[in-house]
């Protein structure tokens, strides 16, 4: 298996999971309660709100590669703000492809969210809520148990997507091996030269195994949270 | 419902394919897949010539794939000679007619925020010009800019100081954004991309010796009728459509280049 990947191969790889795992973690708060707002609440903009939520699934990815870059970039608002206040720079760095993969698996994330709440029964949040628990405890202990194969399925729907993102990858951040080079960068590199299509077939298939496994896992845990419902 | 449809669509292909024939005959146009570098240039010449012409820009690598895919492509002029081999080799292309339409160099581009003083020559000191920030390059390994430059940067010495700090990206067009929004100091591209935009100023030009000679080669596709191919790459052969080329900063092959 070593032989089978070279060196670079593996960075790619290791980059790529280390990229999703943390945009997957960085977007769960967020997306938690960005679905409980859309789901429970009535409030000015929710609309506007949904439609924000769902850019990054409409727009090409290269063009929010390119919206990032113009505002998280080292001269873009916040980019600068951030650089000026906190010494923190995106651009180019493993931290702006988390940022990057981050947003474009969020609409993802939300809409799995937002489903599994609104299939919980709002009067079981009453019931606790009447019997005197605070709003947020009756979230933690009601409502977060009831949607956890949602918030696995979306977890791992935005981990897949993560996985595979490219175009706003490559605009934002580039590509530097080790640091924003992840598996999707390095299957286009190879399609780009001639006879490489060998080395891409190996990396597509990783992609591949790692989507199948992360998939079948999130079934099996969504079916275990299932019964731990069904049995509590 | 559904066989009322599908008979529908029969009819609408047979009614297409029917006519398809005699509107090609009419305007004999020439479809033309061309590296994306020469945009600017080739619309311009594509818009004096007497025929329709619908040009495809794109990387060189994606439009061979698709050639070799079996696109509809008449003519197709590749920003290095890598994937004109392929498709010389896959029989594709017409290899008597295979010619070397034009030359470019590869030029050291500053930002507009950058004060450059560098000089390129041997073991310059790029490393110490661009401190914490990055340089701009297309895919060092894939896109043809990008394997010049590095070859480039390796032949003068400096590659090795620099190789960590590189920005790559999937064209050379976007290492050129890069430069010009000031989020890379410097970048590597053709003189033909810093001639296109007002915003970068040219360092300096990387020694001709220093990377192995940038030539567009140009090719009609084995096809039943390779004449209206054959007489736009005579066109853009000639002297006038030359001139064109000079002045969006082309070289051409006669020069020496």
């Amino acid at each position: 298996m070593s032989d089978w990947l070279g060196p670079a191969e593996w960075q790619a790889l290791a980059l790529s999971l280390w990229v999703s795992f943390f945009a997957t973690l960085l977007s769960l708060p967020f997306g938690v309660f960005i679905a409980y707002a859309l789901a429970r609440w009535q409030f000015r903009g929710k609309h506007i709100l949904n439609v924000l939520v769902h850019l990054p699934l409409i727009l090409p990815p290269v063009v929010t590669g390119y919206l990032l870059l113009l505002t998280f970039g080292r001269q873009g608002a916040i980019g600068s703000w951030l650089y000026d206040n906190f010494g923190v720079i995106l651009a180019f760095r493993w931290t702006g492809a988390v940022l990057a993969a981050a947003i474009m698996a969020f609409p993802l994330m939300v809409r799995s969210l937002r489903l599994a709440i609104e299939a919980v029964d709002p009067k079981l949040e009453q019931a606790a809520a009447t019997l005197g628990a605070p709003r947020l405890w009756v979230f933690v202990t009601v409502t977060l148990p009831l949607i956890l194969p949602g918030l696995i399925a979306g977890s791992v729907l935005a981990f897949a997507k993560a996985m595979g993102e490219f175009g706003a990858t490559i605009t934002f951040v580039s590509n530097i091996p080790g640091q924003t080079q992840t598996l999707p960068s390095a299957i286009y590199a190879f399609l780009q030269v001639p006879g490489g299509e060998g080395s891409a077939l190996r990396l597509v298939v990783v992609s591949v195994v790692v989507a199948m496994g992360a998939l079948l896992a999130s079934e099996w845990l969504a079916r275990r949270a299932v019964q731990r419902i069904a049995g509590s | 419902m559904l066989h009322h449809w599908s008979r529908r669509l029969f009819l609408a292909m047979s009614l297409a394919a029917m006519i398809t024939p005699f509107v090609t005959k009419a305007e004999t146009p020439v479809t033309v897949f061309a590296a994306a570098s020469l945009k600017s240039a080739l619309d311009e010449l594509a818009a004096t010539y007497a025929d329709p012409v619908h040009i495809s820009y794109g990387g060189s690598s994606t439009l061979a794939r698709q050639i070799q895919h079996g696109a509809p492509a008449d003519l197709f002029i590749s920003a290095n000679a890598a994937w004109m081999d392929v498709l010389e080799q896959d029989g594709l292309i017409v290899a008597a007619s295979r010619r070397t339409l034009l030359t470019n160099r590869l030029v050291l581009i500053a930002g507009p925020d950058v004060d450059p003083d560098l000089t390129i020559e041997p073991g310059f000191d790029l490393a110490a010009a661009l401190g914490q920030d990055h340089l701009a390059m297309a895919l060092i390994d894939a896109v043809p800019a990008g394997i010049y430059g590095a070859a480039a940067l390796r032949s003068l010495g400096v590659w090795e100081q620099v190789a960590h700090r590189v920005a790559q990206t999937d064209n050379v067009r976007a290492a050129l954004m890069l430069v010009v929004l000031g989020e890379a100091p410097y970048g590597v591209v053709y003189a033909t991309d810093a001639e296109a935009s007002p915003d970068v100023r040219v360092v300096g030009m990387f020694p001709e010796g220093s990377h192995p000679p940038i030539r567009y080669p140009a090719a009609p596709i084995t096809g039943a009728n390779p004449a209206p191919a054959q007489a736009f790459l005579d066109f853009l052969l000639t002297p006038e459509a030359g001139e064109v080329f000079q002045k969006h900063g082309f070289g051409l092959p006669g020069d020496g280049a």
